[in-house]
Order: C-alpha cells, then sequence, then structure tokens
C-alpha cells in the first residue's frame, strides 16, 4: 500500500503557558521508519498525538497524503497508535483486543475471523488468543497492542515509546522484531523515543527534538557522526566537547588552539572563526603514551577507567582542565594505562567536529538535508 | 523475646480487642431484636419463652397489612431511587471528571454539597419546595420521597464513581478511539465495563440509604399507604408494637446485610478481573441500622 505521506508545517501546541511544540516542520515519507528522538517534554508525544488527533494544535497543519486531517476527529483517522502503557482493554481477551477496531468497521464474520487469526500470527500470539491481559507478559501486551493497531491496515503507525516499559534483553530482541515487521507490512512507523540507542538501531531516519523544536534531521549515522549541534551531539551518546578557538584554515580544514597546541579539525563547520565547540566521539578518542607527542594530540592524566564489559571508558583531564572520554575496546590485552598515568590523547582530525553557534544553532548542513528531502518528495 | 518486639505485640492484641469490641457493639443491637421476634409474651423487653408466633399465623409480620405494605413500600423506594440515582450519578460523574472545562471543579463541588447539608435541612427544603411550589409530578407522596431520596443519595454515587474514574486512565478511551470508535461507543464499550465495580457498589449503597432512610422519607410521604419500614418503627415504638416489629426489623436487617455481601463478592470478582492500576475498592460501609 502506498501512501502513509505525512508534511507537517508549522505545527505549534502550547499547555497553558508552555510552548510543548513550537512551530515545527517535520515530513515522513512513504514506508519509511520516522524517530522521534528527544528527553522527556521535547515535544515528541505532542506531536504524535497531534497527528493521532488526540491534541489540537494551536497552528499549523497535517498533512496526510495531501488531505488535511486537523479536523478529522481521532477514531475517523486513517492512523493506529500504539500507546505507551499499551493500553489493553482489561476488559477483553486478546481476540477481542484484536477484533475491536473491526467489530467498529462491521466486516463480516468470516472476514474478522481470518484477519484477526493473521494478525495475531504477524505478531506470534496465535495460541494466546483466549488469553485475558493480565495473564500475559510486557512483551506479549506489546504484541497485542501492536497486532490491534496493524489489523486496521493503517497508512501510517504511530508508535509511542512502546518499548519503554520492558526490560533490556527483552527490549533489544522486540527492536529487531519492529524493524522487521516494519519492513513486512511495509507502512510508515512514526515512533517516539527518548532511547538514542532503539533510534539509531530501528530508523530510516530521526529527527532529534528538544524544547518544542527540531535540532537535527537525518540518517542515524548522519545524527551520529554529524551532530550539528551541541545539544544532537550530546543526546546521541556522550558528550566529548572541546571548548577551542578557531584560528585558520584552508579549504575543508580548521586549526583550533586549545591552550598552548594546535589541532587540525576536517569535519562540521570548518568555516567558523573564533569561539567554538568540538566533538569528538569517545569511540575515536586513542590514548597514546606520555613520552610520543604528536600532531592532533594533547597531553592529559587518566583520571578513571570504568569497566562497561564490551569497551572500558577512560575519562582523561587535558592541561587545560576539560575532560574528554576515550572508549577502548577491551580485546582481552590489559589495558596499558592506569588511573593517574600521563598519556598523549590523539583527537584525529577526520573525528573532529566543530559545531557552529556555539554548537546551540542548525547548521546550513543540516537545512541542506531538510530542503533536499523536501525537494526530493515534491518530484517523487 | 526482646521487650520491643512485646511492646509490638502488645499493640497488635489492644487492636484486635478495640475490633471485637466494635463488631460485638454494633452487632448486639441487632442480636437481641431478633431474638426478640421469637418471644413467647408481648413484650419486647422482658423474655418469656420461645415462640414462633410472630413470624407464622394470624399475629406475625406477614399477616398484618400495615407491616407488609411497609415493607413493599420501602423495597419499592428502594428500588425506584437506585434505579434512577446510579444511572444518572455515573453519567454526572464521567460529565464531571472527563470535563476540562473552566467550570469543572465548582461544579464537582456542588454536586457534593447535599452530603454536608444535614439530611434535615435538605428535607425541610424539600418539602417547602414540593407545598409550596406547584411541581408537575412532585408531589407529597411516593414521587416526593422518590425524587427526595435521590437528592440525597446521587452525591454518595458520584463520590463512589469518580474515586474509579480517576483510577482509570483516558488512554483507554483514547485507545478506543483510535481503533474506530466514536466517543459514544468508547463510553459504552469500555468506559461502562471498566466502571462495573463502581456501579455496582453504587447500587448496594444506594439501595442501603434509601432502605434506612427515614428523615427524607417522612417529611415527603402523605397518607399512610406511603409509609416506610423506617417510619413504621418510629411510630410503632411509641405505641403497643408486638414482637412482630421486631420481626419485621430483622427482615430488613437480612436483607440489607444480604445484599451488601452479595454486592460485595460480586465486586471482588470484578475487580479481581480487571485490576486496574490497584483501583482501592470503595469502602462499603453499610450498617444494617433498620434495625434498631
Amino acid at each position: 500500500m502506498a501512501g502513509g505521506h505525512i508534511q507537517i508545517t508549522d505545527l505549534s501546541k502550547v499547555f497553558g503557558d508552555v510552548p510543548a511544540v513550537n512551530h515545527i516542520d517535520l515530513e515522513m515519507v512513504s514506508g519509511e521508519f520516522f524517530s522521534m528522538l528527544g528527553p522527556s517534554g521535547c515535544g515528541k508525544t505532542t506531536t504524535l498525538r497531534m497527528i493521532a488527533g488526540f491534541e489540537d494544535p494551536d497552528s499549523g497543519q497535517i498533512l496526510l497524503d495531501g488531505v488535511d486531517i486537523r479536523r478529522t476527529p481521532p477514531h475517523k483517522r486513517p492512523v493506529n497508535t500504539v500507546f505507551q502503557a499499551y493500553m489493553i482493554f482489561p476488559h477483553l481477551n486478546v481476540y477481542e483486543n484484536v477484533a475491536f477496531g473491526l467489530r467498529r468497521q462491521r466486516v463480516g464474520k468470516d472476514e474478522l475471523r481470518r484477519r484477526v487469526g493473521a494478525a495475531l500470527e504477524l505478531v506470534q500470539l496465535g495460541e494466546l488468543a483466549k488469553r485475558k491481559p493480565q495473564q500475559l507478559s510486557g512483551g506479549q501486551q506489546q504484541r497485542v497492542a501492536l497486532a490491534r493497531a496493524l489489523i486496521l491496515e493503517p497508512a501510517v503507525l504511530l508508535l509511542d515509546e512502546p518499548l519503554g516499559a520492558l526490560d533490556a534483553k527483552l527490549r533489544h530482541q522486540l527492536q529487531d522484531e519492529l524493524k522487521t515487521l516494519q519492513e513486512t507490512v511495509g507502512i510508515t512507523f512514526v515512533y517516539v523515543t527518548h532511547d538514542q540507542e532503539e533510534a539509531l538501531t530501528m530508523s530510516d531516519r530521526i529527527a532529534v527534538m528538544s524544547h518544542g523544536s527540531v535540532e537535527q534531521i537525518g540518517t542515524p549515522r548522519e545524527v551520529y557522526d554529524e551532530p550539528a549541534t551541541e545539544f544532537v551531539a550530546d543526546f546521541l551518546g556522550v558528550s566529548n566537547l572541546l571548548s577551542a578557538g578557531a584560528v585558520s584554515g584552508g579549504a575543508g580544514e580548521c586549526l583550533l588552539q586549545v591552550g598552548e597546541f594546535t589541532l587540525t579539525a576536517r569535519g562540521g563547520d570548518t568555516a567558523a572563526r573564533g569561539q567554538v565547540k568540538c566533538v569528538v566521539r569517545p569511540e575515536r578518542v586513542n590514548l597514546k603514551p606520555a613520552d610520543a607527542p604528536g600532531p592532533n594530540r594533547l597531553p592529559g592524566t587518566v583520571e578513571r577507567l570504568v569497566y562497561l564489559g564490551s569497551a572500558i571508558r577512560a575519562i582523561v583531564r587535558l592541561a587545560t582542565g576539560q575532560t574528554l572520554q576515550s572508549l577502548i575496546p577491551s580485546d582481552g590485552r590489559p589495558v596499558a594505562f592506569e588511573q593517574g598515568s600521563a598519556v598523549q590523547v590523539e583527537l584525529p582530525a577526520d573525528a573532529l567536529r566543530v559545531l557552529t553557534g556555539g554548537g546551540r544553532a542548525v547548521t546550513p548542513h543540516a537545512e541542506d538535508v531538510l530542503s533536499d528531502q523536501l525537494e526530493g518528495a515534491a518530484d517523487a | 523475646m526482646s521487650s520491643r518486639l512485646r511492646h509490638v505485640c502488645w499493640g497488635k492484641v489492644g487492636l484486635v480487642t478495640i475490633v471485637v469490641l466494635y463488631i460485638l457493639w454494633s452487632l448486639a443491637p441487632v442480636a437481641i431484636a431478633f431474638l426478640f421476634s421469637f418471644n413467647a409474651g408481648y413484650s419486647r423487653s422482658t423474655w418469656q419463652g420461645f415462640s414462633l408466633q410472630w413470624w407464622t399465623g394470624s399475629k406475625s409480620v406477614f399477616n398484618l397489612p400495615i407491616y407488609t405494605d411497609a415493607i413493599r413500600h420501602s423495597m419499592l423506594l428502594a428500588v425506584l431511587s437506585v434505579a434512577i440515582t446510579v444511572p444518572l450519578g455515573v453519567s454526572l460523574s464521567i460529565f464531571l471528571s472527563r470535563w476540562r472545562g473552566i467550570t469543572a471543579r465548582p461544579a464537582s463541588f456542588l454536586a457534593t454539597v447535599p452530603l454536608v447539608v444535614p439530611e434535615l435541612v435538605l428535607a425541610l427544603a424539600l418539602f417547602f419546595l414540593v407545598t409550596k411550589v406547584n411541581l408537575p409530578i412532585v408531589t407529597l407522596g411516593t414521587s416526593g420521597q422518590v425524587v427526595g431520596q435521590v437528592t440525597f443519595i446521587l452525591p454518595l454515587v458520584i463520590v463512589i464513581t469518580i474515586g474509579r474514574l480517576s483510577s482509570i486512565p483516558t488512554g483507554y478511551e483514547e485507545a478506543a478511539q483510535d481503533l474506530g470508535a466514536s466517543p459514544p461507543q468508547s463510553f459504552r464499550l469500555v468506559l461502562v465495563p471498566l466502571l462495573q465495580p463502581a456501579i455496582l457498589a453504587s447500587a448496594i449503597v444506594a439501595f442501603a440509604v434509601s432502605i434506612d432512610d427515614f428523615v427524607i422519607t417522612q417529611y415527603m410521604s402523605s397518607t399512610s399507604s406511603t409509609q416506610s419500614v423506617p417510619m413504621l418503627i418510629y411510630t410503632a415504638t411509641r405505641g403497643g408494637a408486638t414482637p412482630a416489629l421486631n420481626a419485621m426489623a430483622t427482615i430488613m436487617a437480612v436483607t440489607t446485610i444480604l445484599i451488601a455481601a452479595i454486592g460485595f463478592v460480586l465486586y471482588r470478582l470484578l475487580a479481581r478481573r480487571e485490576q486496574i492500576a490497584d483501583a482501592p475498592a470503595p469502602a462499603l460501609a453499610v450498617t444494617p441500622e433498620g434495625a434498631r
């Protein structure tokens, strides 16, 4: 089924005098897995609820396949929701929960039985049809919620932190299942989460949100590797931020002054000058012996070593007073450094990204991405 | 045993004693009234031997029209009051709890005002309203008694139902609408089933309060045909009542206790079936005062 294309323009919602959603523009392309990622209070759930019809926008437009759905009540919108707490009807068994939507459409007896059966098979709950919701585990309830929504063949499926209530192991398993399911049914998924890992592993594209605004939109790789703002860098993993003075540089390069040392950065807004912030992923930060200074290296002291299982996190205090984190893969070899030892911190030029405007504003790059996508959609 | 543990034990013993004494104290009068309905003599205070004469035969409670009429009238009032207060109170509660307008708070407050107004004041006010203003339909007699009882009982139903409603997240109604149910359908198919325990509890409380009500029922009565059991007990104790009166009081007490017990069991079953977010069971404080 083609369709399921959502175009949000200038959408706003204020609760009391708190702006929950602040003039945002978003586009979800037909059939994509789109995530809205941000901390609580960033406006992601409010945006989702406005698409579902449970909140009335103060301004702006929501087009679903070209049709303005703002005046359509929730029960007439061709979208379905998987709620955060699932909201499985406690007085109905699994079968009746899944059949609820079809019964409202008054489909025939045989079709009802066939489609409920198929929906239960899709989420592997066939043998639990007669169970009451209280007899289900969290993961099973989540599947009932999915089957109940998908059975109506919506143009768009809205998911409000559907894995939030589950334990870590189950969450990982269901992430894979959800992604596979989305590829099977091929409808647009709009997924709200505060878990960056969830968003990164499942999404085709992610909108990182903060304080009712969109900070950056891009593929998981783009928002992770090329964060446009300090907030995005911080929210998607560890914020390894470095304050520096951008002094000069050639094409696609920028020379950074950190104390008495000079670094070269080849990522981000290399045209920026003056006081800037740079970001570097912890896994790109290399620790070298203290007696091996070199280009793009800063001296520091290992302040703390934290064992994470698959890696070891080293927190290094630089001579300038700032701290940086380095992820050392645990490959069985003993770590060459211990707490308190002096090291050289290597920051590869390719891994150093300069953030614009102190890291707050959206970079031209992100706007390029957005307008490219908008044009691409208009062409389609 | 440490002194601290012993202290805890004494506290427990003290609490148990208080509870047992309270139960005895509240049940003893009922038991005594029940016992004297088997008195062989005419006295309701001096034991003169065992007899079933007040339960069967020409002098029994079932053979005196004044008693049977009162029982029938009390039952009629109770059934009518339940039939009106429960649907009305549940609808009002849903409106008050799910409605986010600026007048919602004052409206919730006003709806529970009859709960704090002394019953006698309410009864007098209703009496003047009915006698001084020519209302259609509502006159002194059965219609007036029902309207009076409904006014008095409705806030109880609202308090019980709103308590339950506040434990049902609005998400269930949203989920129903999300799946294509119109607002009336989501009400009927989701909210009403989830409210079943509260509806049941309301019905029991309404029934018990109606059966038990004296002040309003007395003020709104007209002829002797609108005499309820509590009214009869009140007047009969001043005249020469026989132990048949005790038999009647026993019947009313047992009826109320039975209905409360059945309701409580049903409530537990319904509540266990659902288990919504630890909804607290409303206290079913039904005391058999009809037997005083």
